[in-house]
């Protein structure tokens, strides 16, 4: 299982490797290579994440590690599920890099045993953790896609114009924006669950803890880039750039002070 | 054997001289080249940027002043009597015929390296040629191994891959803006004919609309009508860039006539929806400021040709890569051809080893007085014999013609098995396998045939 993990991540780092040669050579040929690799990886991970249930003893999902596998799973799905409507090969050069870094993230703490606090908490941590997970999925790959925006809006307004395989300005904003669409009701579901989760185990919806104060300042700064975005406040660049930022307010939230924690 | 190229391109001959020896019917010159007793086949390529006769031949010498009488008498006769007419013209033989072919033909030569259009005007001249018949098996060969390599060299290398004219640039840069341009409307600001260039490309992508400006708006109409969009005087323009999410200009006018407020507002109107502004005109038609506002991405002409010779340079870094597969298939068609100069002699080795045994048993069995079952017996046993001791030679004769040595080697075999020795055992048989008639066996032969002798 944790083999698999470890193959899984050495596959996205190699999908990962073969788009950005696709984008440096310039050679779209090894574009698709590595969405190919990107599929097989996930095909591999989906599995691994799978069997975590049936390892001795079974890591329960609520494990920071095999929650992060899990969002670095549900990105990668996303990804290619978007690839189907939206030609975004190059967007690999940045999804397939933070898959492999999610994924041997996962692998490397694996083996750590999980938190006993969680046991026996009934069905809202495990709606919290894949609710939460596809959120956080979701609106990363919606930062990711916000980063190339921004290095692609630099790179054409200051003239630099070359020919490379990457997608263009509107579908990098039409990703950011169908990612924060989905993304944000997930979250927000992901918080709820989360609320009744602590209610359920210590009889309050609020116990003051780092995760529930990081996690809630997170889900309020999307609020509001969500609001401008749909109100049409905000421009691509300023969407963009937003994004960015929220995703790595969001991945300091769930990772950083979990891994502090 | 020899291939022979003779001709005249862009890079030998200025367009006043290419266009008097520019064939517009292939025909006639076909017929009286494919007349001529000094070639054997003949393919005659013309395009607007060079003209050139592929030929085969026996006799390269006579072949080549015929090619260049051909050139000056048939094709231009007016040109001939230039003093200065034969320096246009430049000739290559054997394999650096066949290196020339396949770089024309992988568009390595081109004026514009890379362009596609060549590939297809030399599958026309192969069809014309193969429609007179002025070609045969070795020519054929010859040029659907020069469409392989052009081929091979557009996928192997990015000779083709990047846009160098500046319409080409302009499309290039709204693909890295814009996903389709299906919802997209164009606003062309002017109605000459490089802003129609540029847009021809995007319409074929689909543009959804497309809107003409113009200070006179009959000229306008006029270049509406083409592109199937709408005409509107210059006085529309800010209702008409609320609208617009590509606009494209080059009209002649001193001042900008785009500017950054009136820019800003169209943008506001718009929602902050992206803009790409394509300014073709010289002086600028667009202010350059108007490029610092969010969500517009203006290019000028000079922004547009810089990219272009980028992509021009980028082109012919790929041509070395193309040079090297050039080489390959040169090499791999020598072969070919060099195997074809082994038929008639394998040939010969066997037809000379059979002459051999039936002469040796007939002169046995007279002596012997054997049944008929045990000269049957004989005879299977005397065939068996030269089969084995002609196959490694006959077979080692195949595998080194693919190289130079080949030929050596070919030469060997000749003295050692006394082929061209009149006196030799077997020798009445030779008269068949004149070594000056080895041409025409070569001619008989296909690629089949070769491998199959």
């Amino acid at each position: 299982m944790i083999e698999m993990h470890q193959l899984a991540a050495a596959l996205y780092l190699g999908a990962g490797i073969a788009a950005w040669l696709g984008v440096a050579l310039p050679a779209p040929q090894l574009g698709r290579v590595a969405v190919g690799v990107l599929g097989l990886g996930a095909l591999i991970h989906a599995p691994a994440f799978a069997f975590l249930h049936n390892a001795e003893p079974p890591i329960p999902i609520t494990d920071l590690p095999a929650a992060v596998s899990l969002m670095s799973l549900l990105a990668v799905l996303f990804y290619l599920a978007l690839l189907l409507r939206v030609r975004l090969t190059g967007l690999l050069v940045l999804v397939a890099p933070a898959a492999f870094l999610g994924v041997f993230f996962a692998a490397l703490r694996l083996s750590d045993p999980g938190d006993p606090s969680f046991a026996g908490a009934g069905s809202w941590p495990h709606a919290h953790v894949v609710l939460a997970s596809a959120g956080f999925a979701f609106l990363g790959v919606a930062g990711l896609a916000g980063l190339l925006f921004l290095t692609e809006n630099r790179r054409l307004k200051t003239k630099k114009f070359l020919s490379l395989p990457l997608p263009s300005l509107e579908a990098l904003d039409r990703v950011n924006l169908a990612a924060l669409a989905l993304g944000f009701p997930l979250l927000t579901l992901g918080v709820l669950t989360g609320v009744l989760w602590v209610q359920t185990e210590s009889g309050r919806p609020w116990t003051g803890s780092a995760h529930e104060l990081w996690n809630a300042l997170g889900w309020a700064l999307y609020a509001g880039l969500a609001t401008a975005r749909f109100a049409g406040h905000q421009g691509s660049r300023s969407a963009a750039a937003a994004s960015v930022g929220a995703a790595l307010f969001l991945l300091f939230a769930v990772v950083g002070v979990g891994v502090l924690a | 054997m020899k291939v022979l190229l003779v001709g005249l391109s862009h890079r030998t001959a200025p367009v006043e001289v290419r266009e008097r020896f520019a064939v517009e019917d292939p025909g006639p010159a076909l017929t009286k080249l494919a007349r001529c007793d000094e070639l054997e086949e003949a393919v005659l390529i013309s395009t607007c940027n060079r003209v050139e006769a592929v030929v085969l031949t026996r006799t390269p010498e006579a072949a080549r002043l015929r090619l260049r009488s051909f050139f000056g008498r048939d094709l231009a006769p007016d040109a001939s009597d230039a003093p200065d007419f034969d320096r246009f013209l430049y000739e290559y033989t054997g394999g650096m015929a066949v290196h020339h072919l396949f770089r024309v033909a992988s568009a390595v030569d081109s004026m514009v390296v890379g362009e596609p259009q060549i590939l297809g005007q030399v599958k026309q001249a192969y069809r014309l040629a193969a429609e007179y018949n002025a070609i045969g098996p070795i020519l054929s060969r010859l040029f659907s191994r020069a469409f392989a390599t052009a081929k091979r060299v557009r996928r192997e290398t990015g000779i083709a891959e990047r846009s160098v004219s500046v319409a080409r640039v302009a499309v290039d840069l709204a693909r890295q803006v814009f996903e389709r341009f299906t919802d997209k409307e164009a606003l062309l600001v002017g109605a000459g004919e490089m802003i129609e260039l540029s847009v021809e490309a995007l319409r074929r992508d689909g543009l959804s609309a497309v809107r003409v400006a113009n200070r006179t708006v009959a000229h306008a109409e006029e270049l509406a009508r083409r592109v199937g969009g709408s005409a509107h005087g210059l006085e529309d323009l800010p209702a008409l860039m609320e609208r617009s999410d590509l606009v494209l200009t080059c009209i002649d006018r001193l001042r900008p006539i785009l500017d950054a407020p009136l820019v800003a507002q169209a943008l506001h109107a718009r929602r902050g929806r992206r803009m790409l502004v394509i300014d073709l005109g010289v002086p600028r038609n667009v202010a350059p400021d108007v490029n610092e506002l969010a969500d517009v991405y203006l290019y000028d002409v000079d922004d547009l040709q810089e990219a272009a010779a980028a992509n021009a340079e980028e082109r012919r870094r790929e041509t070395l890569r193309a040079e090297a597969i050039i080489n390959q298939e040169q090499q791999r068609f020598e072969g070919w051809m060099s195997a074809l100069e082994a038929v008639p002699t394998i040939r010969h080795l066997r037809a000379r080893g059979e002459a051999v045994r039936a002469r040796e048993l007939e002169r046995g069995l007279r002596r012997l007085g054997l049944t008929a079952d045990q000269r049957r017996g004989v005879e299977v046993l005397s065939r068996a014999i030269v089969n084995k001791l002609l196959h490694a030679p006959v077979t080692r004769l195949r595998a080194e013609l693919e190289d130079e040595s080949g030929i050596a080697l070919l030469e060997t075999a000749r003295v050692l098995f006394a082929l061209d020795d009149a006196s030799a055992p077997g020798a009445e048989i030779d008269a068949e396998f004149d070594p000056g008639q080895n041409g025409d066996a070569s001619l008989e032969a296909t690629d089949d045939s070769v491998d199959d002798v």
